[in-house]
């Protein structure tokens, strides 16, 4: 009876040690999650911030201004535009599917 | 038996204490027991909630999660609002240990003078100062760098404009909190806005989250919103009315641009406008959507109405003849003028010429309930179906009100008020052949369907009369365009002011459709007092209507429908062998 009792204390003292063990690593590794999310979230907000600067540096106003002062570009009308019958340039090309 | 010792009478064990002595001892330990038991009972059973709290209160922590507002996008998926990150700056000011040099470099930072900043400091009497809300991120980090002593940052979202005032009637603007404030940001403020969640979580002695306590509410992101709006047509169409604003020293302008199809508003641009990213000082005058709040006398530009009431009704046919001479006609004690005498005028004539005296006799020939239920369909007088703020609904009395005189004036656009985005919508009639399609600012791809006003024949015989005015010989001939063509009617009104009409300020308009067979796109353009020598709508609004029909349907990838005389010039290929 006894030795099953000094077995039995032996299998509660390992298990709780164990336990003590498997909640300090959750612990751990729940941080570590919580790091690699805010970090996640630091990123998506780095790509919007990246995202609004791009756009902001290729509005109409400043491609419409650095076209004209830089390129010396003109507003395209139909009077300079050549104008291609889609039809007819698909069957130009023979041996494309 | 008797010889044996009695132990319990041995002197030696003979106890000298009272046996009452470890009863209370017993007693005594069984007290304390069961009063620990109490105190167990007590903390587990009936104060257990109180104690929970305690402990939660020590370690569990609910997190806001923000949601982030929504993009707002153009039609084609381009960005025309969005939240960044930006640090706002704020201060206990009993804490802050500052040296004079930090004070003005920090002035510097946040781009304001360092005795309004010295003020805020020094006031002690209070805990929490806002120095400055939405600072940009590097300068945020400059401010850390300077390491100033109870200067503390807070990181909140700054809404971004990158186009600017070109678009800022529109998109509108959200406040420092992220409250829609105009334009489509209040308009759609709830989509856009979300909803945020919120976790609860236990942390350790080092502030890290350790655990959840329960399953999290994620937050729900707002929506993105996709416009109708062309955020190159806008940019073009703005850029074109402010040119035109400022050349003919006007005081204000409005453009509006539909698509004929899909009822879509591809641009809606206003002069003067504003930077939304920045708000100081901003004026009234600024901030207005001239285009849908403000209401005027539509002048000339209501006379393709008047037609095609009459058409509609059988009253007459294009052809038609009226006489407008001698270029004036007096009725009820007033003289309705025209510039010229025109002598005889098909209908079509009238409109090419844009006679006040063959527009009234015209409209002599309908009742005024007629012409009132075609207003009403047209839109006048009602609350514009649109998702803006403050779309007004303009003013045409009931019918039964209407003096003659009133019903004549109203055949030429006097004596009712509309805004430039309604009269623009009532284009859509001859548009898409007769029907009114409803608008929408949110983009579309379906074809709208729409409410018959008009017969289709008739639109068609209207626009016809549309493009003469537009052509030789019409008073719109600036409206006409490269490859294009265009049907449109300019109008030029006095404007009104006081009791009476100001005889030197006027409203010039030009409204409109290209390809006039098919149309594809409406545009409609108001400039107030333009007062550099011009001022008739054929010759300060038409050129606007012109480069913005030209550009639009260039983009919009549409193959012109009349024969152009191609001006380009290119280097001969050289043959190779």
């Amino acid at each position: 009876m006894t030795r099953v009792n000094l077995l039995l204390l032996v299998a509660v003292l390992l298990t709780a040690l164990y336990l003590v063990r498997t909640q300090y690593e959750s612990r751990r590794i729940f941080v570590e999650l919580e790091k690699a999310t805010s970090q996640g979230r630091k990123l998506e907000l780095d790509n919007e911030t990246l995202q609004a600067e791009k756009r902001s540096q290729a509005t109409p106003l400043r491609v419409d201004r650095l076209a004209k002062d830089k390129l010396q570009m003109l507003p395209a009308t139909a009077a300079i535009t050549q104008y291609v019958p889609y039809r007819e340039a698909a069957a130009a090309a023979p041996g494309k599917p | 038996m008797s010889r044996s010792v009695r132990y319990s009478s041995s002197p030696l064990l003979a106890s000298k204490t009272p046996v009452w002595r470890s009863k209370f001892i017993v007693a005594a330990i069984a007290l304390g027991f069961a009063g620990l038991a109490a105190r167990a009972a007590h903390i587990q059973i009936f104060g257990n909630e109180f104690f929970q709290r305690q402990g939660e209160v020590r370690f569990v922590r609910t997190l806001e999660l923000p949601a982030s507002r929504g993009r707002i996008l153009d039609r084609n998926g381009l960005i025309l609002a969005s939240s960044i990150p930006a640090q706002s700056v704020w201060a206990i000011p009993e804490d802050v240990v500052i040296s004079p040099q930090q004070l003005a470099e920090l002035a510097r930072l946040l781009d304001m003078p360092a005795s309004v900043l010295d003020a805020r400091l020094s006031n002690e009497d209070r805990t929490f100062v806002w120095l400055k809300r939405q600072v940009d991120e590097t300068i945020a980090k400059q401010i850390v760098a300077l390491n100033i002593k109870g200067l503390y940052q807070r990181k909140e979202y700054k809404r971004q404009y990158p186009d600017g005032e070109a678009t800022a009637h529109v998109v509108g603007f959200a406040n420092v909190e992220n409250l829609g404030q105009e334009g489509m940001e209040l308009t759609f403020d709830k989509e856009l806005s979300g909803r945020p969640g919120s976790r609860r979580v236990i942390k350790d002695r080092l502030g890290r989250v350790i655990e959840d306590v329960r399953e999290q509410e994620p937050p729900v992101d707002g929506k993105d919103l996709q416009l109708s709006i062309d955020s190159k047509v806008q940019f073009f169409a703005y850029q074109k009315l402010r040119e035109t604003v400022l050349v003919h020293k006007a005081k204000a302008g409005s453009v509006v641009v539909l698509d004929a199809v899909t009822g879509e508003v591809l641009a809606l641009a206003n002069y003067p406008s504003y930077v939304p990213d920045k708000r100081r000082n901003l004026s009234g005058e600024q901030l207005r959507n001239r285009a849908v709040t403000d209401t005027f006398e539509p002048g000339s530009t209501m006379k393709p109405i008047t037609v095609a009431m009459a058409l509609e009704a059988g009253r007459v046919t294009p052809q038609t003849l009226i006489e407008t001479g001698p270029g004036r006609f007096t009725m009820g004690g007033f003289t309705i003028r025209d510039t010229h005498d025109y002598g005889t005028l098909t209908v079509e004539g009238v409109i090419q010429k844009s006679s006040n005296v063959g527009a009234l006799k015209i409209a002599q020939k309908l009742t005024p309930n007629e012409m009132w239920d075609t207003f009403t369909a047209l839109g006048y007088g009602q609350k514009p179906q649109i998702q803006f703020p403050g779309a007004v609904t303009g003013r045409v009395r009931p019918w039964k009100t209407w003096r003659p005189v009133e019903q004549a004036t109203m055949s030429y656009g006097y004596g009712l008020s509309a805004s430039l985005f309604q009269m623009a919508h009532s284009y859509t009639a001859f548009a898409h052949d007769g029907r009114i399609i409803p608008l929408t600012m949110l983009k579309s791809t379906e074809p709208a369907v729409g409410v018959r006003v008009f017969s289709p024949e008739n639109a068609h015989a209207v626009r016809r009369m549309l493009q003469m005015a537009a052509a030789p010989g019409g008073t719109g001939q600036l409206a006409q365009t490269v490859g294009y063509s265009v049907g449109g009617k300019s109008g030029t009104a006095h404007k009104q002011v006081g009791k009476g009409y100001a005889s030197n300020k006027y409203r010039a308009w030009f409204t409109g459709m290209a390809p006039i067979d098919k149309p594809r796109i409406i545009v409609a353009v108001m400039i107030d007092e333009p007062s550099n020598g011009q001022y008739f709508g054929g010759l300060v609004a038409a050129p606007v209507f012109s480069e913005t029909v030209q550009q639009t349907l260039r983009m919009m990838g549409l193959p012109p429908d009349l024969a152009v005389k191609p001006q380009i010039v290119t280097n001969p290929v050289e043959e190779s062998f």
